[in-house]
C-alpha cells in the first residue's frame, strides 16, 4: 500500500514538473531537487547530481533519462517508468491542444509576450540550481578546476557530453583512487 | 502500420540523439524521408515545442504522430522516443544503485559531479546569450524579467512553478 501511494505521488509530482518545464529541460534539475530532496527527502543531493550527468550522457531525451534514474532510485523499475510517463503526460496533452490551434496561436501577440516572459525565467532557474548543488558537488580545489575546465569546453566547443562525462569519471578515479575519507557530507 | 513505423522511427531518433536541439537534424531526416512532413513543417515543430512545456523530443514525437496517425500515432511516437531511457538508462540506474557506497564509484563520481555542475553553468550562459542578446543587442525587457524572477527565486525562495507564472505575467506587461 505504501509503495502504491509513493508511486502515485511520484506520478503526480513528475506531471507537475512536466507542466512547468520550458526551455530545454534544464530547469527540471532545480524542480526535482526542490520536490524530491528538499520537500520529500526521497533522494539525496548527491543522487540528483550523479543522475544529471548520467542523464545528459545517455542517448535519448535528457529529462526522460533523468526521470527514469530518479524514479528507479525511489521505487525501482516501476518508479522509473511511472516517472517518465508522468513527466510526458502534460506535454502530450499540451501539444495536442497547441497542434489543434497552432496557426491561430502562432500569430497571436499575447501568446508571444507570455512566452518571452517564460523563456526569460529559464536562466535564473538554472542559476538557482547551480547555487544549490554547489555544496554537494564541490569538495576542494581540484573540483573547482574540473568545473572550470568543463565550463570552458562546453561554452566554446560542441563536443559530445558523453566524452566529457567519461573524462571526468577517469579524472575522479585518478585523483581520489578510491580513497574517500568518511567525513564526506 | 503507420503507428509501428512511427514507433520505430522515433525509437531511432531517440537512440541517435542526445536531447535538445541535436535532435532536429535526425528528426528532419526521418520525417521527411517518409513524407510525413516537409522541412518547413519541421521548423514549425520547433516553434510548437517552444510554446509548450516538455522536452523537444516528446513534443516533436507527439506533433508528428498526431498529424500523421491521430492519437494512437502520437502515443506510439512518444513511446518510441522514450525507449532509450526506458531500456539503457533503466539498466544503468539499476547498476549504479546497487554499487552505491563503493569507494571507486564514489571517487569517479567526485570527478563527474563538478563536471555536471560545469555543464549546467555553461547551459545557463549559452541560453542566456540566446535569450537576452537575440540579435547581438541586449533586450532590456527580458533581462529585467529575468532579474526580478531571479531575486524572487533565489532570495525570496518562491517555488519554481509560481516563479514561472510570475514570469508569464511580467512577459505580458513588459514583453
Amino acid at each position: 500500500m505504501e509503495r502504491c501511494r509513493r508511486l502515485v505521488v511520484i506520478f503526480y509530482v513528475m506531471a507537475k514538473i512536466g507542466l512547468f518545464t520550458f526551455g530545454g529541460g534544464w530547469s527540471i534539475i532545480a524542480q526535482m531537487q526542490s520536490e524530491f530532496v528538499d520537500k520529500k527527502g526521497w533522494l539525496t543531493e548527491e543522487q540528483v547530481m550523479d543522475y544529471m550527468s548520467l542523464a545528459k550522457s545517455f542517448p535519448g531525451v535528457m529529462i526522460i533519462n533523468m526521470s527514469v534514474f530518479c524514479g528507479y532510485a525511489m521505487e525501482g523499475v516501476a518508479g522509473g517508468a511511472i516517472a517518465a510517463i508522468g513527466l510526458s503526460a502534460p506535454a502530450l496533452a499540451a501539444i495536442a491542444i497547441v497542434t489543434y490551434f497552432y496557426s491561430s496561436l502562432r500569430d497571436n501577440g499575447i501568446v508571444g509576450k507570455i512566452l518571452n516572459g517564460v523563456r526569460s525565467v529559464v536562466v535564473p532557474i538554472i542559476v538557482s540550481a547551480c547555487l544549490k548543488l554547489k555544496k554537494t558537488a564541490i569538495h576542494g580545489r581540484m573540483a573547482w578546476i574540473i568545473l572550470s575546465v568543463v565550463f570552458v569546453i562546453c561554452i566554446f566547443t560542441g563536443i559530445n557530453k558523453l566524452f566529457i562525462v567519461l573524462a571526468a569519471l577517469v579524472a575522479g578515479l585518478i585523483l581520489w583512487k578510491g580513497e574517500i575519507e568518511d567525513d564526506v557530507s | 502500420m503507420t503507428c509501428l513505423r512511427l514507433f520505430l522511427s522515433f525509437m531511432k531518433i531517440g537512440f541517435c540523439s542526445f536531447g535538445g536541439m541535436t535532435m532536429i537534424p535526425v528528426i528532419n531526416d526521418e520525417v521527411v524521408r517518409y513524407g510525413w512532413m516537409t522541412p518547413a513543417e519541421v521548423m514549425d515543430i520547433v516553434a510548437v515545442a517552444e510554446m509548450t512545456p516538455g522536452s523537444l523530443g516528446i513534443n516533436c514525437a507527439t506533433f508528428v504522430g498526431l498529424r500523421t496517425a491521430g492519437v494512437w500515432g502520437a502515443l506510439c511516437a512518444s513511446f518510441g522516443v522514450m525507449m532509450p531511457s526506458l531500456t539503457l538508462s533503466m539498466a544503468a540506474a539499476h547498476f549504479i544503485f546497487h554499487l552505491k557506497g563503493n569507494k571507486y564509484l564514489e571517487s569517479a563520481m567526485r570527478g563527474v559531479r563538478p563536471a555536471s555542475l560545469g555543464m549546467l553553468a555553461s547551459a545557463a550562459v549559452t541560453l542566456g546569450i540566446s535569450t537576452f542578446f537575440p540579435d547581438g543587442q541586449i533586450s532590456w525587457n527580458l533581462a529585467v524579467i529575468a532579474l526580478i524572477c531571479g531575486v524572487i527565486l533565489i532570495k525570496g525562495k518562491l517555488s519554481i512553478p509560481k516563479t514561472i507564472l510570475i514570469a508569464a505575467v511580467l512577459g505580458l506587461i513588459l514583453g
